[in-house]
């Protein structure tokens, strides 16, 4: 995020695309609900009808994977009504005749016919961005989960930067994390092209500078993305560490991944639960949960917070931290840390970015009342960053990067008739590994579901709550059918939380050629009966979802 | 504080109050409450909180000013330019003294039974400011909506006050509306539509009624049915929560003693309100899903795969040495980029650090990326 999250209940303009904002991020969305108490204004585009859309000023029901054209012809309508901010995209950005070039295809009116948007709906929404001072973009997975995902994600910054929405409070581009720590994940070093603090591996002198430190050589080539590396199991991936992640239920078509676990020749899981990787693990370490543990975690608005600990692990399970140190050890090293503050403080010695942040610092800063530190911090002294480019964009100049729009990788067809997406909810989290395992969560939703247009249903004569099949080219699940209006005809969604329907047997494994990153959000499915029946009590995904449902 | 930047507003001449004797500037739009509290004068309330939209419906702030014939509440009347306020004389300390009398005469004063769990404010304020407990007492007339199925949040009827935090926070700051006070005079009480279970309303659980509600009369249920220990028993622990990227602040709720001296999670309370970035809010996950950290499927010790293909219990030296050996043998026949490491955005900053340096600097490949990257 370029802004923090306490800044967003004074936005005066909120512009949500694809996040389900009050279901994965619901305190962000109390913020956001905060902002519109207040009279902000707020655009929410989703293909779904979320409970956001229910207080937006207007909700732009795109059809999925067609962000692109919605965002160019944004562009389109800003550069065609004189509304680019020229002296911000002269003194700070490079590029943007290119963008005003290729956004001139790009007209409302043709986008309507693309995304099912009102040509007058995209104007209106495109004045009002980039004429409000305090006006923000907010965005996750509905973004990014696509083939053409890194386009989105340039066409949201063209209009970051064309309207000067940089630099400013409530005014920036808002990727909201999923996880607790992914971005302290990725400031770690966890990738395979950066080391700590966004160095990049390949850069001689970082590499130089991280053997010296470490007194030991490594390859400086980087290594495989994720997405990558789990097609690549079997193959030539043929030994795996895996912490805290169960990849078997996780990753898009998970189905070739377990042919590749099968083939593999030695697997270590360390978790805290028995997950579905285990299966194929050759040694597990019982890990600790965060309530067990010191360290911690960053937030999405790069905020480094403390996690205590508060409890013994149970039986003989350990905290993660001396796990992997115990297994360093026992294969050659010599790591000598006692606390995770040591691990802390070798983490920041060579990455700038979080120098001025220690354990001892952020522990002063309870009682304040105040709570973290956001990086940068450089030194000690340092009073954290609220929210980035205030002086300046950071890289130098904004790049505009001019973006033509690409479909998805698989689109409805005469075989598998409906478009498919995956998505969050509420009650649950991801693999749902711990709120499985919650007696109050899963009485609210405990078994799997997909939701369809009853037309759709009709014409394939499914009733409300019949069990179904849910089938694309990769393989099929089965879930209980719940009559929606929320979607779209000829599109279906369903959560991805359930074990017994893993979505992700069924999604598509097509990458971004940027990222890598999936397409859980666009592939072709079709879905057919299986056999009429009764409901549990816990299928109702909250009562948001009834309201348009025929009884 | 947590950093928010302002509305935009126009920008008006200083203006100023007197609170007790002393001269306090303030912005246009704030209460008299708001400058006195930064003044450090100590004004009860009950119904007031700072998320909210002033209701000025508990009466304990009621405050002197100047020229005023009758007490105001501080929490809902605005500072106006040169306005003389005084908090302590003896007339406010009567009503406050009549004020919890009267709250106490349907109230249970038996700390044991008010104090369900929470700490219960009248209690405190009722003894802080020596309120006569003598005003007899009659049975409280609220409707106690048993029976509700829903998992976590129980309505105690006997100990509401009808200072309508619990419905104003559904309302303005969760948004969705799902409790709402109904009845009149002593039987108004929190109700939902047509006296539904919470699950089957628009109710998300986020169980900001239990935090904001000052008696514990909206309350957690699974701390109750487990007859754990009162709160004020027990020792809270600041941190972050684990599910989402917001980072809210939450304090885990500990019994040190409980689970044979391990310690046990008996549940998780936010923060005050204006001090963390999550201002004191939390949603169903953060407040009520630990369970998971005591779960009876914890795996407890190392496991091993034995002959027969099955994971069998070993000790930690064993699994360390099969482990290392295993990912050793691999990098052995295929080279090291024949690994892969993945780790967790899960998992701490520093864990994530150890597993990139474990992939790195033991087995010499950058295979390594944290799970959410795809």
């Amino acid at each position: 995020m370029t802004n923090s999250i306490g800044e967003i209940r004074n936005a005066d303009f909120l512009f949500v695309i694809g996040s389900n904002t009050s279901e994965a991020h619901p305190i962000i969305a109390m913020e956001m609900k905060r902002a519109v108490r207040r009279g902000a204004t707020m655009v929410v585009a989703d293909p779904r009808k979320i409970w956001m859309s229910t207080i937006a000023e207007k909700h732009l029901q795109l059809k999925p994977g067609c962000d692109v054209w919605l965002l160019n012809a944004m562009a389109h309508v800003i550069c065609e009504e004189g509304l680019v901010d020229e002296t911000f995209v002269a003194e700070n950005t490079e590029g943007f005749e290119a963008v005003r070039e290729t956004v001139k295809r790009y007209s409302p009116e043709a986008a309507e016919e693309h995304t099912g948007i009102s040509a007058e709906d995209i104007r209106w929404v495109a004045r009002k961005y980039a004429t409000t001072e305090k006006a923000g973009i907010y965005y996750t997975l509905g973004i990014t989960e696509h083939t053409h995902g890194t386009d989105n994600v340039y066409a949201l910054a063209n209009l970051v930067l064309m309207t000067g929405h940089l630099g400013k409070p409530s005014s920036g581009m808002n990727p909201l994390r999923g996880q607790n720590n992914v971005q302290g994940a990725n400031d770690a070093g966890a990738t395979p092209i950066f080391l700590p603090g966004y160095q990049r591996v390949d850069d001689p002198e970082v590499h130089a500078r991280y053997e010296e430190a470490w007194g030991t050589t490594f390859p400086s080539e980087p290594g495989l993305n994720l997405n990558v590396m789990m097609k690549e199991v079997g193959k030539s991936i043929k030994g795996l560490f895996v912490m805290g992640e169960d990849v078997v239920l996780s990753e898009p078509n998970c189905m070739e991944l377990e042919k590749g676990m099968n083939a593999a020749e030695f697997v270590v899981v360390q978790d805290a639960f028995l997950n579905e990787t285990c299966r194929f693990a050759d040694v597990v370490f019982p890990a600790s949960v965060f309530a067990e543990k010191e360290g911690v975690f960053t937030n999405s608005e790069r905020r480094v917070q403390r996690v205590r600990k508060a409890v013994e692990p149970p039986g003989e399970a350990r905290e993660d931290w001396r796990i992997l140190i115990a297994l360093a050890n026992a294969s050659g090293a010599d790591w000598s840390f006692d606390t995770a503050a040591d691990v802390y403080d070798e983490l920041v010695r060579d990455a700038d970015k979080f120098s001025g942040i220690s354990h001892a610092r952020l522990d002063a800063t309870v009682e304040l009342p105040k709570t973290g530190l956001q990086w940068p911090c450089p030194t000690p002294d340092h009073p954290g960053t609220t929210f980035l480019h205030e002086e300046g964009i950071l890289r130098g100049k904004g790049l505009f990067q001019a973006v033509d729009y690409r479909p998805p990788a698989e689109l409805p067809d005469e075989t598998y008739g409906l478009l498919l997406s995956t998505g969050r909810t509420l009650y649950h989290y991801n693999c749902a590994t711990q709120t499985r395992r919650e007696s109050g969560l899963d009485a609210k939703q405990s078994e799997a579901w997909v939701e369809i247009h009853p037309r759709d249903a009709k014409k394939r004569g499914i009733e409300d709550r019949d069990l179904v099949e849910i089938s694309t080219r990769r393989g099929s699940v089965r879930v209980r059918a719940l009559y929606s209006r929320q979607v779209q005809p000829r599109c279906i969604w369903m959560p991805l939380h359930f074990f017994e329907a893993r979505a992700n047997v069924i999604t598509n494994d097509a990458g971004d050629p940027v990222t890598d990153t999936a397409e859980y959000k666009v592939c072709a499915a079709e879905v057919r009966k299986v056999e009429e029946g009764e409901a549990r009590d816990g299928l109702f995904p909250g009562t948001f979802y009834g309201v348009d449902a025929p009884a | 504080m947590i950093e928010r930047g302002e509305p935009d507003q126009p920008k008006r001449p200083a203006r100023s109050i007197q609170v007790d004797g002393r001269q306090m500037p303030f912005q246009a739009g704030e209460t008299i409450l708001e400058v006195a509290q930064r003044a450090g004068a100590e004004i009860p309330t009950l119904c007031h909180d700072p998320r909210l939209e002033p209701a000025g419906a508990c009466r304990t702030c009621l405050v002197e000013v100047e020229g005023q014939r009758r007490l105001l509440p501080a929490c809902k009347t605005p500072a106006q330019d040169g306005a003389e306020v005084r908090t302590e004389t003896e007339r406010i300390d009567r009503h406050r003294k009549t004020l919890f009398a009267l709250y106490l005469t349907d109230h249970p004063q038996d700390i044991e039974v008010a104090e369900r769990g929470a700490p219960n404010e009248l209690l405190e304020m009722a003894a802080r400011y020596e309120a006569p407990r003598d005003w007899g007492f009659m049975e409280s007339l609220r409707d106690n909506r048993d029976g509700d199925r829903n998992p976590y949040i129980h309505f105690n009827a006997d100990t509401c006050i009808s200072c309508a935090r619990c419905t104003r926070y559904c309302e303005e700051v969760e948004g969705v509306s799902a409790i709402t006070l109904a009845g009149r005079g002593a039987e108004t009480t929190i109700a939902t539509v047509d006296g539904l279970s919470l699950m089957d309303t628009t109710c998300e659980m986020c169980g900001g009624c239990v935090d904001v509600c000052p008696t514990g009369a909206m309350g957690e249920k699974m701390p109750l049915t487990r007859e754990a220990k009162p709160e004020r028993e027990l020792t809270k622990v600041r941190s972050t929560c684990n599910f989402c990227g917001v980072g809210c602040q939450l304090d885990l709720n500990v019994d040190p003693d409980a689970n044979d001296g391990r310690g046990q999670v008996v549940k998780v309370t936010s923060p005050p309100a204006g001090t963390t970035t999550n201002d004191g809010n939390l949603c169903v996950k953060g407040r009520f899903a630990y369970d998971f950290i005591h779960h009876e499927e914890r795996i407890t010790s190392p496991l091993v795969r034995n002959d027969a293909g099955e994971l069998v219990p070993t000790s930690w030296e064993n699994a360390l040495s099969v482990a290392a050996a295993g990912l050793q043998g691999v990098s052995e026949r295929h080279g090291p980029n024949g690994l892969g490491f993945v780790s967790s955005s899960r998992c701490t900053m520093e864990e994530n650090y150890l597993v990139q340096k474990l992939s790195r600097a033991v087995f010499k490949t950058n295979n390594i990326h944290q799970c959410a990257a795809t």
